[in-house]
């Protein structure tokens, strides 16, 4: 595989020979790298609120107290089991570390059980192992690549970044080359494949779609994948590897989180949420929401900025610390990457998860502190995740989840969650209307707010993955044309084989809906003034309207 | 619009003579783009062999084969996930390039680049240059790209027999000799959804009419019997071809784009004007030649015709093309090349088609003014609109004033053409009948209508109709269109 001959040669740059390139970086090497948590833990509360001192929760002397007591295991996860249980007990209490960032920070690691995530590259192995040169391969409805800017393959959706390395060399080499001619390389179309590079900071995203997607669509899918390699390590961190080492192996702070990128790669492609940017909420009667923000809302702890309830991989309520609020909202992007997170892995079902967490659209560059828990085990539907500054605050945030339990025990709240479930679109009562999305801007306290969308179980025709997705794709192209990035529309209405659509954006809503392929300009119409009417009536019951906010700073004070 | 200045176009070979008869696409699809270039191509340091033409010629050598071999790699790169459908376009920020395989292994490069907008900045910074990245639709250059291949392939035929015929060196010379002048008549910037379609504009003509011009073509093809195909033209618009259509379809785009815009000068210019050429003595009729004689009566007159490459997909034949006009009217006649053509056989042609075409033209114009007042005046319709069908090739426009030799004007802002172009992609993708409605930005509505092989695109004028008068208004349309 010589490349001497063509013109192309040039394109290769002489370091960038991943076939043959060993590595020799050792895990102590990096470890030089990586910052002192200090450093983030103060970025992070300067993001959060820098006219509140009371919100920084570094004191320095627990981080030098803990120094020596680092160890890790060869995986480079780093387990925390209580100092009272053993690794028997880890269903009880695991501390995990997603992100080898926060290493030094935890200290008394004793024992080397496998971190939830690190169960998944067994799991995940399946398509591992699958024949990159078989016609199977190429028929994957949608291939991601992430490789750093040296051309060493980072993650692969299909088929092993081994056997990839080279292909993924081709993709840099492309790259660097258009680089070099001070040009940007943006995307390739053929009749079958869109494909589409991005560069961000020193990784290179690709995706290789048969989906005829937008372009810009697929490039925020890419960011999406971007931001959830963030989300586990910062992008401060990234930096300062590649800056360090330009031809490290990021792989080596990855492994077992494979899944949770097949997992989000999953996940965009079934739920309109990631191309929408908004949230998906469960439907349930607006006095119920309001007392699960009222318990979230008292069980608070110093330093505490998100509590969050997720049922059915839809929010049931959020309440965020308002200098937070104040500062940056949350960003649906975010909240997406950690419903992922948490879905990705089976591990977090078993009792608590302590975990440094980066939301990306938040700041990138630094992390919280994530308690991960499900209310209902054993069928793990409803998740509470409680979002802290400080690393030290594991047993404050537990004792706001056994608040959290208690209150929600008290007045059956599980029971009501297990009942409530999406809608029907027949519920609306309009004939002819198979299907719908809106997303409402007219909230109150809009600019605060979370994003939202609302939308109906898919029902037949759509009741098939294939029909489902065939309906997504209808959607999503609706959505690409509708926000041409040169030519955006205000309406489209579009007469299909199988179904009618018509997508339509206002200042104060943007709408897809799906109606039967008969249905006549009028009816539609009609069923549309029908919809918006009913979505109105229904609005306190399908959003959250009024999110709940508390302040956890005047007791920061007190402590 | 587009600020495009210098086209490379450039054409390259992927094979070389020796290895032709081993090598096949599918040998080249398995072996990796990497190791092509050294067992099948020319070896290292000749890689500027591989390279047929490019323009601007002025490139320098290494930024050429540079330009080559990404093309190349984009190429070959793609075949890693689908081996038979390679890639036709790559985006970057500041240009687009296009790609077309014609014939195998024969691959054809066009590079356009991005509008610029420049914004000035201050404290006498150099102006920030932004891009506009999605100005460009890939239908449209993509369609032109194949249109270049298709017109050198009309005046030369395909690369493989000249590359058989005369080797490397008379195919770089043919190139040469073509592109040279064929890329400066190509007029990126008002290309639309009409270079997608390469469609065919029909006169509209009444049966009786019709019938007389059949006649008139047998009468003629039955008294020279040298001729083989004839089609027949009216104020540019196609009324009766012999031709196949892909063929009719890019000899009207020379003769509606190139031929016909040069010789309507000395018409325009009235009957004394020194320009008009002279009848010499024959006011009988107002017939002439376009191609080959400009004048039967000068005995230094050369009898030569170009030649056309028609059919090449099977009997591969090469024709004299003679063009002959009279006021509207025109002809063309094709001859086997084989045949030499004489003054004798110019002359007999002259004499038999001048008279009868002047007089086709006239009843033809006549006709034509009849059908006119009948429909009553013009007034400003409540939409124009593009349509086109698949199956004849059939194309009308009103949103395109006349085209002329240089530019296409437009009657509607290019935003809305583009926005036909978008609808258009979509309906390409799907095989089923289809109708978009879309209201842009401007409060515009545009209508697509996807139906049994005919597309039709509607922008209406009323800025506050609702989506029914919307439908209704394309509705009487459809009526009156079909």
């Amino acid at each position: 595989m010589e490349t001497t001959d063509s013109p192309i040669t040039s394109l290769t740059p002489s370091d960038q020979n991943v076939l043959s390139e060993n590595d020799i970086d050792s895990i102590s090497e990096l470890e030089d790298l990586l910052p002192p948590s200090k450093m983030e833990s103060s970025n992070e509360s300067k993001a959060i609120d820098t006219s509140s001192d009371n919100l920084n929760p570094k004191d320095v002397h627990v981080e030098s107290q803990q120094d020596d007591a680092v160890v890790f295991d060869g995986s480079e996860k780093l387990v925390n089991a209580s100092k009272d249980n053993g690794p028997e007990d880890t269903g009880e209490i695991v501390v995990t570390m997603l992100g080898r960032g926060k290493l030094d920070e935890q200290g008394v690691c004793a024992n080397r059980i496998p971190s939830p995530l690190s169960e998944t590259s067994l799991e995940a192995s399946s398509h591992w192992d699958e024949d990159v040169t078989a016609e199977s391969w190429r028929q994957h409805r949608k291939h991601v690549f992430v490789l750093s800017e040296a051309g060493k393959p980072i993650y692969s959706r299909y088929g092993s970044e081994e056997a990839l390395s080279s292909t993924m060399g081709v993709m840099m080499a492309l790259v660097s080359f258009i680089q070099s001619g001070d040009n940007v390389i943006r995307s390739v179309y053929s009749d079958e494949h869109t494909v589409v590079f991005m560069q961000q900071g020193p990784l290179v995203l690709v995706s290789v779609s048969s989906t005829h997607q937008s372009e810009q669509q697929l490039r925020n899918e890419l960011i999406y994948v971007y931001n959830q390699i963030v989300c586990m390590l910062t992008q401060a961190s990234i930096t300062r590897i590649f800056e360090h080492k330009k031809n490290y192996d990021l792989r080596r702070l990855l492994t077992g989180s494979e899944k949770i990128l097949d997992g989000l790669l999953n996940l965009v492609d079934f739920d309109p949420s990631f191309f929408l940017s908004a949230v998906h909420c469960l439907p349930v009667a607006s006095s119920f929401r309001d007392s699960l923000s009222q318990i979230l809302q008292k069980a608070i702890t110093p330093n505490l900025v998100f509590s969050i309830l997720v049922a059915k991989n839809q929010l049931l309520t959020i309440a965020q610390e308002k200098m937070v609020i104040e500062d940056a909202k949350l960003d649906p992007a975010d909240l997406h990457l950690l419903i992922n997170l948490i879905g990705a892995s089976s591990a977090f079902q078993a009792g608590e998860i302590w975990t440094p967490i980066c939301l990306p659209s938040f700041n990138p560059d630094c992390y919280f502190y994530a308690y991960i828990s499900y209310l209902d085990p054993p069928e793990c539907t409803v998740c509470l995740l409680l979002l802290s500054t400080d690393n030290e605050a594991f047993y404050a945030v537990a004792e706001c989840k056994r608040k959290i339990e208690e209150a929600m025990l008290a007045q059956n709240a599980l029971t009501y969650i297990a009942k409530a479930q999406s809608y029907s679109v027949s519920q609306v009562g309009v004939s002819d209307l198979r299907h719908f999305m809106y997303k409402p801007f007219d909230v109150p306290d809009n600019h605060h707010q979370l994003t939202q969308f609302t939308s109906p179980e898919m029902e037949a025709p759509y009741d098939s993955d294939e029909e489902k997705m065939r309906l997504l794709d209808l959607y999503r192209d609706m959505h690409g044309r509708i926000h041409n990035t040169s030519r955006p529309l205000k309406l489209i209405y579009h007469v299909a084989a199988r179904e009618t659509l018509l997508a339509w954006v206002t200042s104060k809503f943007e709408l897809y809906t799906c109606f039967s392929p008969l249905v006549t300009k009028s009816c539609a119409i009609n069923a549309i003034t029908k919809l918006l009417r009913w979505v109105k009536k229904e609005e306190d019951r399908l959003f959250i309207r009024y999110p709940p906010k508390y302040s956890t700073t005047s007791n920061a004070s007190k402590s | 619009m587009y600020l495009i200045k210098g086209m490379p176009i450039r054409l390259l070979q992927g094979r070389t003579n020796e290895l032709q008869t081993h090598l096949n696409a599918d040998d080249q699809s398995k072996n990796g783009f990497w190791n092509t270039g050294k067992t099948f191509g020319p070896r290292e340091g000749e890689e500027e062999k591989k390279i047929l033409f490019y323009h601007p010629c002025e490139v320098e050598k290494n930024e050429k084969i540079r330009n080559v071999g990404l093309c190349e790699a984009i190429v070959q790169f793609t075949r890693t996930f689908c081996p038979t459908k390679p890639a036709k376009s790559l985006h970057t920020q500041k240009n687009r390039q296009f790609f077309h395989e014609p014939e195998e292994s024969f691959w054809m490069v066009m590079v356009v680049r991005n509008p610029m907008i420049e914004k000035p900045n201050k404290d006498g910074k150099p102006p920030t240059i932004e891009y506009q990245e999605d100005e460009i639709l890939d239908s449209v250059y993509g369609a032109v790209l194949q249109q270049c291949y298709s017109m050198y392939k009309l005046f030369n035929g395909t690369f493989i027999r000249t590359f058989e015929a005369g080797g490397v060196e008379l195919l770089i010379q043919k190139l040469e000799k073509f592109f040279y002048r064929y890329i400066q008549t190509l007029h990126l910037q008002s290309c639309d959804l009409l270079d997608v379609f390469g469609g065919l504009s029909f006169f509209p003509l009444d049966k009786m009419t019709y019938l007389k011009i059949q006649s008139f073509v047998n009468r003629v093809e039955e008294s020279l019997s040298l001729v083989k195909y004839t089609a027949f033209l009216y104020n540019d618009q196609l009324i009766w071809s012999g031709l196949e259509q892909d063929d009719m379809r890019i000899l009207y785009k020379y003769l509606t784009t190139s031929l016909f815009p040069r010789h309507t000068e000395p018409e325009l210019a009235g009957r004394d004007s020194p320009l008009r050429p002279e009848v010499t003595g024959n006011l009988l009729h107002y017939g002439r030649f376009l191609t080959g004689p400009a004048n039967l009566k000068d005995p230094e007159t050369k009898f030569r015709f170009p030649k056309i490459f028609v059919n090449t997909e099977d009997s591969y034949e090469e024709l004299h093309l003679i063009v002959y006009k009279a006021m509207s009217a025109a002809v063309c006649f094709m001859i086997n090349a084989s045949v030499e053509l004489t003054r004798e056989f110019c002359e007999q042609l002259d004499a038999l088609v001048g008279p009868q075409l002047t007089l086709l033209a006239s009843d033809i114009c006549e006709q034509y003014n009849i059908n006119k007042r009948i429909s009553g005046p013009e007034k400003e319709p409540q939409f124009k609109f593009i349509y086109f069908n698949h199956m004849n090739l059939a194309e009308k426009s009103t949103i395109h004033m006349r085209k002329t030799a240089s530019v296409s004007l437009t009657s509607v802002h290019p935003d809305l053409i583009k926005i036909l172009g978008d609808i258009n992609s979509d309906f390409a993708r799907v095989d089923a009948d289809e109708e978009i409605i879309v209201k842009a930005m401007t409060d515009y509505w545009v209508v697509g209508k996807k139906s049994d092989q005919r597309e039709l695109y509607v922008i209406l004028n009323q800025k506050n109709a609702n989506l029914i008068e919307v439908n209704d208004e394309v509705k009487r349309l459809c009526a009156a269109v079909q």
